[in-house]
């Protein structure tokens, strides 16, 4: 089979002419491939200045080109094999237009969000390919029984297979599944992709490639070495995906070895026509060289899944990727384009092998350099040797790139003259881009800025976000940045200033130190999809516009109608206060948690970060010399700790931070009687507090007399918004809280009165828990006759005096009592009145005894 | 609404009328005039609505806009260094000198024409065209204050 012959010669002639000669469209739908090999080349060279530059990299290659040439290619060997009919242009070109807006939705929406148009582009490009291979089924049911009917069999399963990877893309982009099941999604992704999609259509393509470049015969063996190839192929690589989702590395790796043998089975054939014919042509050299980093690529994935766990896998593919995407994948479609190319572009025996001669070129140097690269893109050499590595392999694509336009250029203008009016735009195109250069680049930049001061900053990331949101600095500090990943997946922090840190592992930390700070600068997570799901954050010079804007005008509900009814099913925080348990050791376990939605105000709910699922956390109670053992588990999505101010202990071992899913037991003795508060230890304080995370631990004092009711009240701020973003942030910093809580819900004791009796005692223990402010808590109507505050009576039931309220500085605690001297409704606010008015209010219903 | 506003007014009204006026005759007469006109009079009818509308810019649209550009940029507090400065400055300038290229490119295509070299004066046309769009493009990026 001479290469001219596998172009498209069906049996039967198309009963309708095509508007287009068949050339025409492949000569148009290969310009797609080429742009996109342009785009990815520009994407490799400016690299740092985009959104996400290594998955865009790989995103513009594999889903932009490759996608796009096996959609064309795939097709066109099917219907050239059954010799079949063509099917319609329109439908080839709906797909490939519905593949490339696929993927362009998902470039955009993943580099710039909203991740709501990656999934959809995902879905698209799901679509496409399934479609694609829906008609390849047709064209097969069409087909009379031929000699290459078993090709069709790997072009029908790799779409099936992106179709798969395409949704876990999706699923990945909308951050379904966070932490450790996202490392396997990425990992069974990029299985699935690269050695479906890509692997599987390879594989079937060279049956018949491989013999025609290498100008001999198919080997006898080859329909049933497919196949077989085909049976061990397809299911080992289902096994694969689903072990590495799972996150079953045994059951993984078995499925890889069968795709192996598959791919080992199917490459059979091609070994024996490489015995028969020594390869002469470039495209031989390169497809041989490409199958050699498969096999290469196989045996490394199988190595790094048989020895990480199935959540460490995705990480430690990374370093590799290069080598199956150069090495293997851009070297089979040079390989392939080289070949099919000058087919193509048709024009006769005489413009065939002008083309031919054209992108043969200098082939040896090209494979020479591409090959020698590609190790050094892997190996762990120096900077500058990977520099070397990547000026190769870009020089060897950008080559094959200026060639095939050329090629391609040319066979145009036979049909195109230059018209004036095409100069003319191009001029006016080109003027305008130099007047657009030179009104946007800086020339000197910003002016320099004396250093003032300078000052380190810990930056966390983990759960989608960025803390702190926001940093102030005075204008010409310089702020060192100490990055921490306290997620259970890969980040990193890249700022618009073009600073940034390596990807970070969970656990790791890196530093970056910024010039002295001049405007406001932007900071991100490249990793894809996260600056879009709010992984962001802002350097602000203090003084400027912009800080004095945020702080001014934070974001989000105005006012709170406090009058407003509680939302159906909402249930109060029981404040009645039950007895210290018996026993002299207490063993609690106490969870934290920053998902839970809870309501903090009439018809408000929003996201709290919580200790065992409520605002505020559980209450301990005890006597004085108790010892309490807490479990501390960390059940949240970032770094928490606890501090319980009613234990002696260094604080270095159980306030610790720890990370999600570890566990610390925290064993104190209450040495001493108190209202005590507990919190979260984790910076910044100020939001893991005035999120949620804090309660009381209540240590009788020794002979505190019973009493006919207990209650307690634990108040705290509340900022409206979602815990960690920059608007809530600010309003934390500025002390300006939305309102106030007690016991995690504003105003909601109006709605839920707590009961007594008249005559009754009733004893009301208080704690304030700030952050910012404390409390002055008064009952309306009701003078207490006893006052007992930070370990000490300040008065008792006896004295002739009484007291007006029981006054809290931020983290004290203590209790009043009082009698009601007649049925009523009685106020129980904290009479800093603003704070009385925006929700520290709720009521004492007291009824006839 | 000042005096200020009418000097504005005139400003966007001249680019709007140079603009707008060269697309009308790119998009809207030398198509027709091609369909419907043979050689001679297609020849003719052009080269008057060149001439007239080379006048007009000539001594309507240049000084008006010059007038009401220095005027403007008075008005700014605009000095020669500030031209250089990142920003308002920067983009003002690019602006100036992509609107002198466009004139150069305008004042070549009545030349070309006049010198019977017919395609390269439809290429400095359409380069005047594309130019003056990016002028109008870059008064957008000019910072409103």
């Amino acid at each position: 089979m001479s290469p001219v012959d596998i172009r498209i010669e069906g049996g039967r002639p198309p009963l309708a002419p095509p508007p287009r000669p068949r050339a025409s469209w492949h000569l148009r739908a290969n310009a797609v491939v080429v742009g996109w090999l342009a785009l990815t080349v520009v994407a490799a060279l400016v690299g740092d200045v985009l959104p996400a530059p290594r998955w865009l990299l790989i995103h513009v290659f594999l889903l932009g080109a490759i996608s796009t040439a096996i959609l064309i290619w795939s097709e066109h060997f099917t219907v050239a094999l059954l010799r079949v009919r063509t099917p319609p242009g329109r439908g080839s070109l709906a797909r490939l237009g519905l593949l490339n807006a696929g993927a362009v939705a998902v470039l955009a929406g993943v580099s710039a969000g909203p991740w709501q148009v990656a999934a959809a582009g995902a879905a698209l490009v799901a679509g496409a390919v399934l479609w694609h291979a829906g008609v390849l089924v047709t064209l097969v049911r069409q087909a009379l029984p031929g000699r290459f009917g078993h090709v069709v069999g790997w072009y029908v399963a790799a779409p099936v297979a992106l179709a798969t990877g395409g949704v876990l893309g999706g699923l990945l982009a909308a951050d379904v599944g966070h932490g450790a099941a996202h490392e396997r999604m990425q990992a069974a992704h990029a299985v699935v992709n690269l050695f479906g999609w890509i692997g599987l259509t390879v594989l079937g393509t060279l049956f018949t490639l491989w013999p025609t470049v290498l100008r001999t015969r198919m080997a006898d063996g080859t329909r049933r070495a497919s196949r077989l190839g085909l049976r061990l192929a397809v299911p080992g690589l289902a096994v694969a995906t689903g072990g590495l989702l799972a996150g079953w590395r045994w059951v993984a790796l078995a499925g890889l070895v069968a795709y192996a043998a598959g791919a080992l089975a199917a490459l059979v054939p091609l070994a024996d026509a490489l015995r028969r014919r020594r390869p002469h042509t470039g495209a031989a050299w390169m497809l041989g060289a490409a199958i050699a980093w498969f096999e290469v690529a196989l045996v490394a994935n199988a190595v790094v899944v048989a020895t990480r766990p199935a959540a460490g896998v995705a990480a430690a593919l990374e370093p590799l990727l290069p080598l199956v995407l150069v090495g293997f994948v851009a070297q089979v479609l040079f390989g392939s384009l080289l070949h099919l190319l000058p087919a193509v572009l048709g024009g006769g025996p005489a413009r065939f092998k002008e083309n031919a001669a054209l992108l043969e070129r200098g082939w040896p140097v090209r494979l020479a350099a591409l090959n020698v690269g590609v190790p050094l893109l892997v190996l762990p050499v120096p900077p500058p040797v990977m520099l070397l590595g990547w000026a190769l392999v870009l020089g060897s694509a950008a080559a094959f790139v200026v060639l095939a336009v050329t090629a391609l250029t040319r066979a145009r203008a036979a049909s195109w003259r230059s018209s004036p009016a095409v100069a003319g735009v191009a001029a006016g195109c080109l003027l305008t881009a130099a007047a657009v250069v030179v009104a946007t680049t800086g020339g000197t930049g910003p002016a320099t800025v004396t250093v003032t001061g300078s000052r380190t900053v810990e930056v966390t990331l983990s759960g989608m976000s960025i803390r702190p949101a926001v940093i102030e600095a005075p204008p010409g500090t310089v702020l060192t940045l100490r990055v921490t990943n306290a997620d259970a997946q890969r980040h990193d922090l890249r700022l618009a200033t073009g600073e940034r840190t390596p990807a970070l592992a969970p656990g790791q930390s890196a530093t970056l130190k910024l010039a002295a700070l001049g405007a406001a600068v932007d900071g991100w997570c490249t990793v894809a999809g996260h600056r879009a799901a709010g992984m962001t954050m802002r350097i602000v010079p203090t003084g400027t516009e912009i800080s004095a804007h945020a702080a001014a005008h934070p974001s989000g509900p105005a006012r709170l109608d406090l009058a407003a009814p509680m939302s159906p099913g909402w249930m109060p925080y029981d404040a009645a206060l039950r007895p210290a348990p018996g026993g002299t050791e207490h063993h609690v376990e106490i969870r934290a948690d920053d998902k839970v939605v809870q309501e903090v105000a009439p018809g408000v709910r929003q996201r709290v970060w919580t200790f065992n699922g409520t605002m505020p956390g559980p209450v301990l109670r005890g006597k004085v010399g108790d010892v309490f053992v807490v479990t501390f588990v960390n059940g949240g999505t970032m770094g928490h700790g606890i501090d319980f101010h009613a234990g002696a202990t260094a604080p270095d071992g159980p306030m610790r931070t720890i990370q999600p899913g570890e566990r610390l037991t925290y064993r104190f003795r209450a040495e001493f009687a108190g209202a005590w508060l507990y919190h979260c230890s984790t910076m910044p304080m100020t939001q893991h507090i005035a999120n949620g995370m804090y309660g009381a631990v209540v240590i009788d004092p020794p002979g505190l007399p019973p009493v006919d009711r207990e209650y307690l009240l634990v108040q705290g701020e509340l900022y409206l918004g979602e815990p960690g973003s920059e608007a809530q942030v600010a309003k934390m910093r500025a002390g300006e809280p939305d309102g106030w809580m007690f016991n995690g819900a504003a105003a909601g004791y109006d709605h839920a009165p707590l009961r007594a009796e008249a005559g009754e005692r009733v004893r009301l223990w208080a704690v304030a828990a700030g952050p910012s402010s404390g409390t002055s808590l008064h009952v309306v109507g009701a003078p207490f006759d006893t006052v007992y505050k930070e370990g000490a009576y300040a008065l008792r039931s006896g004295d002739p005096g009484g007291a007006q309220t029981l006054d809290l500085a931020p983290a004290q605690g203590g209790f009043a009592e009082l009698v009601f001297p007649e049925p009523g409704k009685y106020p129980v606010v904290d009479h800093t009145m603003r704070q009385a008015e925006a929700g520290a209010h709720g009521l004492f219903e007291v009824s006839g005894s | 609404m000042t005096w200020w506003s009418v000097v504005r007014f005139l400003h966007v009204l001249g680019a709007a009328l140079w603009v707008g006026g060269q697309l009308s005759v790119s998009l809207v007469l030398l198509p027709l005039a091609r369909r419907l006109l043979d050689e001679q009079r297609r020849g003719q009818v052009l080269s008057a609505v060149g001439r007239r509308f080379g006048l007009l810019t000539a001594a309507v649209f240049l000084p008006v806009q010059l007038a009401t550009g220095v005027a403007i940029a008075w008005h700014k507090g605009v000095t020669w260094a500030s031209l250089a400065e990142p920003g308002y400055g920067r983009i003002l300038a690019a602006k100036l000198l992509l609107f002198c290229a466009v004139m150069a490119a305008a004042g070549a295509h009545g030349w070309l024409t006049g010198a019977g070299r017919p395609r390269l004066a439809r290429v400095m046309a359409v380069t005047s065209l594309v130019g003056s769009l990016g002028v109008v493009l870059l008064a957008t990026a000019l910072p409103a204050t």
